[in-house]
């Protein structure tokens, strides 16, 4: 608890100028408030109990005016605070959207993404209150009720006193009622939570409910779940009905209190009328913020339990950091893997001691069956996940030693998926690299043939893509993510399948582009096609996360070992 | 909604009373000030009269209290109860929407519905209705008091009422169509924080987290923003409906004042009309709010109407038309199809649909065939394999004699009986589907294979695990057939879920099997496996098979090559080789491969592998 106070307070602290003011204003906002009832005692007693009304304009005319200083006050103070709260809530964002950025590849593959999501935007909700208006509000209602104390003291010491002892009653009964209106309401969101997952199972599984003719089952069930979150709707609903006819029961036999009390002292001389008619008003202020207290006490306990959620995930070890003085050898793109083992967990290696070279400008192909750790070692090489031993050197330099974002501009991957962001064609071949002009982008891109498929649109590169590029084909994106790469212009570049979505005709149209960038940088080729490998220098044969074999096309073919059998293989599907 | 009406009546009627009650101590009040006030030895109050006056208080609270709590009871209790209904409602009729419905509309937006908007209605029928009768309440009843006191002096207390209530609705009228802006913009964000989570790797990998990042803040930016638009209307309306309080009381003392003075009214009518003023101002002040939400219920309601009112498409059909037949089990499962053509999707007969898709959507998807000319029948104990590229129309075939597609009339018949005219349960007792991607249900594995027969015994289900080749799994995870599965719980492999979709089906004894490339995920020794355990329960049925496997089709009677739509080849295993055709190639091509991954000891290999290397693409999400 206090470990989130103090760094819910860092989240703030850049926007505690506001805060102050926000402050500051509620104090003039709360002597105000305190300042009105105090006006009509005085017009009571000085000028309508004696019938005197000289001065009473002066007194009327001030009531207004400290009314409307009242009002703008409370204007700026809810804008000042909410300017505040919405400011630290958008920092923390942030920094949360950032966290999640440096967390490891590892982290995600164990945690459920709904989860995480609803980090950033639910819970990140849950704190507005807190931000915006809790603590502060809970301040100025607290140092409202001092002073309303103080001044039914000047006031009347011993009329105070009396009706005082209402206070500890109605706290107690206000914090026991709403202690069973908070265990009602926590009862009744498991149950809401509980059915909102049965719901979103449900819809998402509707036709396998209706295939299987389970209709009437769901429905019973569903109707069970919905019964038991009305019944703990109810309860909540009880016990919140008994907390306010408790709070005004009270309030009543406060008035009454005074009314009796007050009277016989007023009939004593030891009061005068206004202070009692004031003493029934400022009691009446003064159920409000104590109320408000107990309500604000519930939020207040949820926020917390959102930002618990919310600082562990700021604790989750985020990824060891770059080196303070990375190293940045000129890249000329020389690839060596030493002893590499990595499995996606500790007891199922998905590569056992791979070690391979491979020297600048050469072409490198990776063969073997789904499961042989094709995909890992490019995920390996830029760095996403760690190894559990071994060493990885790019141009002599272990990759631990580069900042990551350096190394990744290093290796230029195509993937076999291509992942579009929202923005035109344009912005998607540029991604990252504002600096890159329109003209190089295009011309890039008008090297893959990419305006054939451009012209397409109506607004050519600049047409917008839509959400995850849905308007484009799987073909189209990829030849999108080989201008991507072609305008970065890497050292090293590692096709993924790249070319497996391309139908037949734009892959000759890549063919070309593709063979003059890779002569002049260091490829690493994952392809299912051996045709596509024919002509690199060297083709590396993985199996069960182990290198099999490795050699020339011509080398291998004379070796008549596995490559040779999948080439014969694949020779002989395309004659046929 | 109807059965609420007299509870909401009595509700009503208890505010009533409760406002009356409450309304009376400061009349009863301000009398007793009224007795104290009088100075100059005027003063008729006695510590009698000043008891009597507070016992009464004290009295008319407590009977106040009571009778409020009765009517929050009544009316939040009803609320409650009626919003439930409306979720029963609402939940009976999802199910009997048919699944294009649920093709067409994400799971959020009907999730939505569910949650959301029917929270929305909940404020509607409960706290506001509740707020708004009393506020009318109290205001009808205020003006009553005030007017036995001073026509003149109330009319100028309530001179400045009319504006700025006209300011607050049109103020509360903005503040929701802010904060269904900011709604909106926070769906946005948090759609956007899915995207770069689920493509984290590729953004790692293209250096592109600044991009990313930048995306993320522009978006929060917009949020903050309209947040922020909404805090300053707020931040209006609040203080705004303050100082109308403030005001009646200025105006209150500076004509009553002079009025005591000059004996028209009494001092202590004068206090009573302040404490009067209090109470008026205390619902004013959240009327915007109740104004607005108001609104927003309204809206939250016809949204969650629009889906009630959408014709629950998966009825049976009408007793007149469809005879005596219909009622009838599938005896025998015999299948015909005739001349079945589809454009996908149907969406041209449910234009509810077809308007919440994108135009460029619909431009692509219309007049799209899917399926041309299929025609071919199967005979209990016959398999028909069918095989082709993505997107040659296997699954829509399936999907239509599932009847998960709507299907015209004349095109499919069971036992003769066209399938529009066979009554839902019958159809689906008959007809047992396993679909490539399935969805499990968080219950255990044991329920989930039961669900299609919960009333199964154990040696039931035990039987159709062992027939879909799931048993032996069953020992790596933790409670066997107690597991729990999915979020909650275990998540299975693609392939294992494959296997529980499979146990599923067996489990009913269809009397027609559809089985649309179930075994994709699973390796060919399991998958040949399960085939040969399946050939029995096959000959019983009639089976329709697709599959990418030339080896997994052989053993069809009838084997049917789609293209784009058409059945381009058909013909039994020898027929189609001997026909030298597509059949024949894939079958070349796919013996050739299986050799070599047989002589390599390796499951699969080559282009068709149907499997990823990455982990987290096997199903864990």
């Amino acid at each position: 608890m206090r470990r989130n106070t103090r760094r819910l307070w860092e989240v703030i602290r850049p926007h505690q100028g506001l805060i102050w003011l926000g402050l500051l204003l509620l104090l003039v906002n709360a002597a105000c408030r305190l300042t009105l009832p105090y006006i009509v005692l005085v017009a009571i007693d000085e000028h309508l109990v004696p019938n005197k009304l000289d001065g009473f304009w002066t007194l009327a005319g001030l009531y207004l005016l400290v009314a409307g200083v009242e009002t703008l006050c409370r204007r700026w103070q809810l804008i000042a605070l909410e300017t505040a709260g919405q400011g630290s809530l958008f920092d923390l964002r942030l920094k949360l959207f950032r966290h999640l950025q440096q967390l490891p590849a590892r982290f995600f593959d164990r945690t459920p993404l709904g989860r995480l999501v609803g980090r950033v935007t639910t819970d990140v909700e849950a704190l507005q209150e807190v931000f915006s208006s809790g603590l502060v509000t809970i301040l100025g209602d607290f140092v409202f009720l001092v002073a309303a104390l103080v001044i039914l003291f000047s006031l009347s010491a011993q009329l105070t006193f009396s009706t005082v002892l209402i206070i500890p009653v109605l706290v107690v009964t206000t914090l026991f009622v709403r202690q069973k209106v908070r265990r009602a309401y926590t009862a009744m969101r498991e149950r809401l939570s509980r059915m909102n997952s049965f719901l979103h199972e449900h819809v998402s599984g509707m036709p396998i409910v209706q295939m299987f003719a389970q209709e009437e089952n769901r429905v019973a069930a569903f109707a069970e779940i919905n019964h038991g979150l009305r019944d703990s709707q109810l309860r909540s609903v009880w016990w919140e009905s008994t907390l306010s006819a408790a709070t005004e029961m009270l309030s009543a036999f406060t008035t009454a209190l005074i009314l009796y009390y007050g009277g016989i002292l007023q009939m004593d001389d030891a009061i005068k009328l206004g202070t009692l008619v004031a003493f029934v008003d400022y009691m009446g202020r003064f159920f409000i913020p104590l109320n408000d207290l107990s309500l604000k006490y519930t939020v207040m306990q949820n926020a917390m339990v959102a930002s618990d959620r919310i600082f562990d995930l700021l604790d989750e070890t985020a990824e060891e950091p770059d080196p303070s003085s990375p190293a940045q050898p000129a890249g000329d793109g020389h690839i060596e893997f030493r002893d590499v083992t990595f499995g996606y967990s500790d007891d199922l290696p998905v590569l056992s001691n791979l070690s391979f070279e491979a020297r600048p400008g050469e072409r490198i192909a990776l063969v073997g069956a789904t499961g042989a750790g094709k995909t890992t070692i490019l995920s390996l090489l830029t760095r996403l996940y760690e190894l559990q031993s071994g060493q990885i050197l790019l141009d002599g330099v272990d990759i631990r030693q580069f900042a990551r974002s350096d190394l990744r501009r290093r290796i230029g991957i195509v993937p076999q998926d291509v992942f579009m962001f929202q923005g035109t064609v344009l912005d998607n071949i540029r991604l990252g690299h504002p600096g890159i002009a329109d003209a190089d982008a295009i011309r890039a891109a008008d090297e893959l043939h990419l305006d054939d498929v451009v012209g397409r649109f109506p607004l050519g590169y600049h047409e917008p893509i839509a959400e995850r590029g849905k308007n484009l084909s799987a073909g189209e994106k990829q030849l999108i993510a080989f201008a991507r790469m072609l305008v970065v212009a890497p050292c090293v570049l590692a096709l993924d399948e790249a070319t497996s979505n391309v139908d037949s005709h734009t892959e000759h149209l890549l063919q070309g582009a593709v063979h003059r960038v890779m002569t002049e940088r260091t490829s690493l080729i994952i392809a299912h096609r051996l045709s596509t490998i024919h002509d690199v220098d060297r083709i590396l044969v993985l199996h069960a996360g182990k290198l099999v074999e490795q050699g020339s096309h011509e080398e291998l073919m004379k070796r008549r070992g596995v490559y040779w059998r999948l080439y014969q293989l694949q020779y002989q599907e395309q004659e046929s | 909604m109807k059965r609420y009406r007299a509870r909401y009546a009595l509700g009503a009627l208890c505010v009533v009373l409760a406002v009356v009650l409450k309304m009376c101590i400061p009349k009863l009040l301000g009398d007793s000030m009224d007795q104290l006030g009088r100075g100059d030895g005027g003063a008729t109050a006695t510590p009698d009269l000043i008891l009597r006056a507070a016992l009464l208080i004290v009295g008319a609270a407590a009977l106040g209290a009571v009778i409020r709590t009765l009517s929050r009871l009544m009316i939040l209790g009803n609320s409650r109860r009626a919003v439930s209904d409306v979720r029963k409602d609402l939940f009976d009729h999802l199910v009997k929407l048919s699944p294009s419905f649920y093709v067409r509309h994400q799971t959020g937006h009907v999730m939505s519905r569910c949650v959301n908007d029917m929270q929305n209605v909940q404020g509607l029928l409960g706290p506001v209705f509740m707020y708004l009768t009393e506020t009318v309440v109290v205001y009808a009843v205020g003006l009553c008091f005030m007017l036995s006191v001073d026509p003149f002096l109330t009319f100028c207390i309530l001179a400045p009422f009319p504006p700025f209530l006209y300011l607050a609705r049109k103020l509360a009228g903005r503040i929701q169509q802010g904060t269904r802006a900011a709604q909106e913009k926070l769906a946005k964000l948090s759609a956007k924080v899915d995207e770069s989570l689920s493509g984290q790797k590729v953004i790692k990998s293209l250096t592109l987290e600044d991009h990313d990042y930048d995306q993320f803040r522009s978006q929060s930016l917009a949020y903050r923003d309209t947040m922020l638009d909404v805090a300053k209307l707020r931040a209006s309306l609040q203080p705004m409906m303050m100082f109308l309080a403030s005001l009646s009381t200025f105006i209150l003392l500076a004509v009553g004042g002079p009025m005591v003075t000059r004996g028209d009214i009494e001092l202590g009518e004068l206090i009573s009309m302040i404490y009067w003023m209090m109470i008026l101002a205390a619902p004013t002040g959240i009327l915007g709010f109740v104004i607005s939400s108001l609104k927003r219920g309204a809206v939250a309601l016809e949204r969650i109407c629009e889906v009630l009112d959408m014709p629950a498409d998966l009825v049976d059909p009408e007793p007149a038309k469809s005879g005596e037949g219909p009622g009838r089990a599938i005896q025998r499962g015999a299948l015909e199809v005739r001349n079945l053509s589809v454009f996908f999707p149907a969406l041209r007969d449910q234009p509810h649909l077809s308007g919440s898709l994108p135009p460029e959507a619909k431009d692509q998807i219309d007049g799209r065939e899917v399926l041309r000319d299929v025609s071919f029948r199967a005979e209990p104990g016959q398999t028909i394999g069918i095989i082709g590229a993505t997107g040659s129309g296997k699954t829509t075939l399936l999907r239509t004699i599932g009847r998960l597609l709507e299907v015209e009339p004349g095109r499919v018949f069971i036992d003769g009986l066209d399938v529009n005219d066979i009554r839902l349960a019958q159809h689906r007792r008959a007809v047992g589907t396993v679909p490539q991607e399935t969805f499990l249900f968080n219950m255990t594995l044991s329920d989930n294979v039961a669900l299609g027969r919960p009333d199964a015994t154990r040696e039931e289900i035990h039987a159709a695990v062992t027939a879909a080749e799931l048993e032996k799994d069953l020992h790596q995870i933790p409670d066997g057939l107690d597991t729990m599965i999915g979020e909650r719980g275990v998540n299975l492999s693609g392939g294992q879920r494959q296997r529980t979709a499979l146990a599923r089906v067996l489990l009913l004894q269809p009397k027609i099997l559809l089985l649309d490339d179930t075994l994709s995920a699973v390796d060919t020794h399991t998958a040949d496996k399960i085939l040969l355990a399946l050939r029995p329960i096959m000959r019983k049925c009639t089976t329709i098979l697709v599959a990418h496997r030339v080896s997994t089709l052989a053993h069809a009677d009838e084997i049917l090559v789609l293209d784009e739509g058409e059945i381009v080849e058909r013909g039994d295993h020898a027929a189609l080789l001997r026909q030298d055709g597509i059949y024949a190639s894939l079958h070349r091509r796919q013996t050739r491969r299986s050799q070599l991954s047989r002589e390599l000891g390796l499951d699969e290999l080559g282009p068709d592998a149907s499997g990823h290397s990455d982990p987290d693409e096997d199903g864990t999400r």
